[in-house]
């Protein structure tokens, strides 16, 4: 029976609740009071009449609930079309990650080739050139292609990053090599053993891979503000940020845009947490 | 061809020779879509600023770029813009990074404990970090905001004359980072959360045996057990706080005056609106230089090897 059991047991017994643990449990909603009035104050605001925002006084819930503002951005403004061209770009661009990822992953640690460990290398060795460093060649690339105001000029760039790369070698390699064995003394090819062996068996960590990089691609922001040089084909981040300059003074248009920005990812997030979390904590382990 | 080597070779009827060579022929084709969208996106680039960083370069027809070999280097030096730039992003790392790795370490240890609705607080902890950058910045231009503003209406209720936080010379770069803390803490927070809970338990029952307090315990036991994720999360924050451009372009727009200008900031300014690509790139490099020093000394003072 262990220790922690028990001090659990008592913790629940009604006279025996230490002054520390309710002092823990005071700090900790404290903070997470704190951490959530951001969002309370989106929201709410959001339901407000254009005067009702602006007004003196904090009013958490609003009187009347309006939407308003909804229904203004809806109708009057870019909005839907920001979310597909959002929604777009942030599932192509998590779909081919996960294609040539896996694919690059698969040779790296499955194959036996020379050069891979090169090849390796340089990926990892990648991952100190911070992503700033690049936009100004990569303006100019991307410009002589053609590409700019094109959503390829988003999607590829982020492509290229090696962190995909990383993680699935990782988990890759830790595959028993015994079941790989037994598939080519069944005449497999490699291309079977990856498409019908590795992807299957990597299903957990191909999930968590794919709900970060959905998450970062949505989120992007410098970026493509330099490269979608037309309204109509800008993202939800950056197209918030043009809502909130024309609509200074109405902080409900604002939250509004906001809510509608991040709603999607919340409800990703409610349902697909744990595959996210450990997306992070994967990134902490290796 | 022995039956190990067959058993090894997998192919059983391709020689060792052709083997090999299918091998590196797959493994070639494998990694070719990712090394194409690498080399194209990622490794030319990084080479391709290099070159330019030593050109006056010429936006509109770059084969009259003048080369001018460190010139763009040293004229950032005596680029007081540049400095200005260093410095707010230094301040900005400076506030940010240890606020983050303590806010994240308290919230880590305060939900690893016995508390009620851990996984909530978790969920409400981590959340933020989903949000893009823009609704993040936007949201808390609201909160600070001097007409309608959240903390000046409470702070209003105590104080007399609350401050201006983004239009002030000594708040503006503070509320920038309390933002920032609030929007990121969550991806430290679950790494250490992790990290916490992979501390073998009997280490903390030896220690109560030994009678250590819980202070003692926190010195002796979580820290030093915690110290990769620890060190982790302190060179990836780094990282990432100096290359703020997000926040301060949406709060602030990197004033008053020049106040909250980052390193990005004036890079972007220096390409998109002065049109002197060179230089900008130059200043891309001087910043990769300074991140690949930071993780170098970062590996060197926590080891990756002294375990």
């Amino acid at each position: 029976m262990s220790n922690a059991t028990t001090t659990r047991l008592e913790s629940l017994l009604p006279g025996e609740v230490s002054a520390r643990s309710v002092l823990v449990h005071a700090v900790m909603y404290g903070a997470a009071l704190l951490f959530l009035m951001p969002y309370m104050y989106m929201i709410s605001t959001s339901l407000k009449t254009p005067e009702g925002a602006i007004a003196a006084g904090m009013n958490w819930i609003p009187d009347p609930v309006s939407l308003h503002a909804y229904a203004g951005l809806l109708a009057d403004s870019l909005i839907i079309g920001w979310a597909f061209n959002t929604l777009l770009i942030a599932s192509t661009t998590t779909l081919l990650v996960l294609i040539v990822d896996s694919m690059i992953a698969f040779a790296l640690t499955r194959l036996d080739w020379p050069g891979q460990r090169y090849v390796l290398g340089l990926i990892i060795a990648s991952f100190m050139v911070p992503g700033f460093v690049n936009i100004i060649p990569l303006y100019i690339l991307i410009s002589d292609l053609g590409l700019l105001s094109n959503y390829l000029a988003v999607i590829l760039p982020f492509a290229a990053g090696p962190l995909g790369v990383f993680l699935l070698a990782q988990f890759f390699r830790e595959i028993p090599y015994e079941i790989q064995e037994a598939a080519q003394l069944d005449g497999f090819s490699n291309w079977r053993i990856y498409t019908r062996m590795i992807l299957p068996l990597s299903r957990s960590i191909l999930s968590a891979l794919a709900l970060f990089m959905f998450v970062w691609s949505w989120n992007q922001f410098l970026w493509p503000l330099i490269v979608l040089q037309d309204q109509a084909m800008y993202t939800l981040p950056i197209g918030i940020v043009v809502l909130r300059d024309n609509f200074t003074y109405q902080p409900s248009v604002t939250m509004a845009s906001a809510v509608i920005a991040s709603g999607p990812l919340f409800i990703l997030f409610l349902l697909l947490q744990e595959q996210l979390m450990s997306a992070v904590e994967m990134q902490g382990v290796t | 061809m022995s039956a190990i080597d067959r058993f090894k070779g997998g192919e059983g009827v391709l020689s060792n020779v052709s083997r090999s060579r299918k091998e590196l022929v797959e493994g070639i084709l494998f990694s070719l879509p990712y090394l194409v969208l690498f080399g194209v996106f990622l490794l030319y680039p990084l080479l391709m600023g290099g070159y330019m960083s030593l050109f006056e370069w010429n936006a509109f027809f770059p084969s009259r770029s003048e080369f001018i070999g460190i010139g763009n280097y040293t004229h950032l030096l005596g680029d007081p813009q540049f400095w200005n730039a260093l410095g707010n992003t230094l301040y900005f790392s400076l506030l940010t990074v240890p606020s983050i790795v303590i806010v994240g370490l308290g919230l880590a240890l305060g939900v690893n404990r016995d508390i009620r609705g851990r996984g909530v607080l978790r969920a409400i902890f981590f959340s933020p970090y989903i949000l893009t950058v823009s609704v993040a910045a936007v949201v808390w231009t609201n909160l600070y905001s001097t007409q309608y503003g959240v903390i000046n209406y409470y702070l209003g209720l105590v104080m007399s004359n609350p401050p201006q936080w983004l239009q002030s010379y000594v708040f503006a770069m503070p509320s920038i980072a309390i933002t920032t803390v609030w929007w990121l803490v969550g991806f430290s927070f679950v790494i250490l959360l992790a990290a916490r809970q992979s501390v073998p338990e009997y280490l903390y029952e030896a220690a109560k045996l030994d009678g250590a307090g819980t202070w003692r315990m926190f010195r002796d036991v979580t820290v030093p057990q915690m110290r990769h994720a620890i060190f982790f999360v302190v060179v990836i924050n780094l990282i990432w706080a100096f290359q703020v451009y997000g926040q301060p372009y949406v709060m602030t727009s990197g004033g008053p005056g020049q106040s909250t200008t980052t390193l990005v900031m004036y890079l972007y300014e220096a390409a998109f609106n002065q049109q002197n690509f060179g230089y900008a790139a130059t200043i891309g490099y001087v910043l990769t230089a300074i991140l690949v020093v930071v993780s170098i000394l970062n590996y060197y003072l926590i080891g990756g090897d002294n375990e």
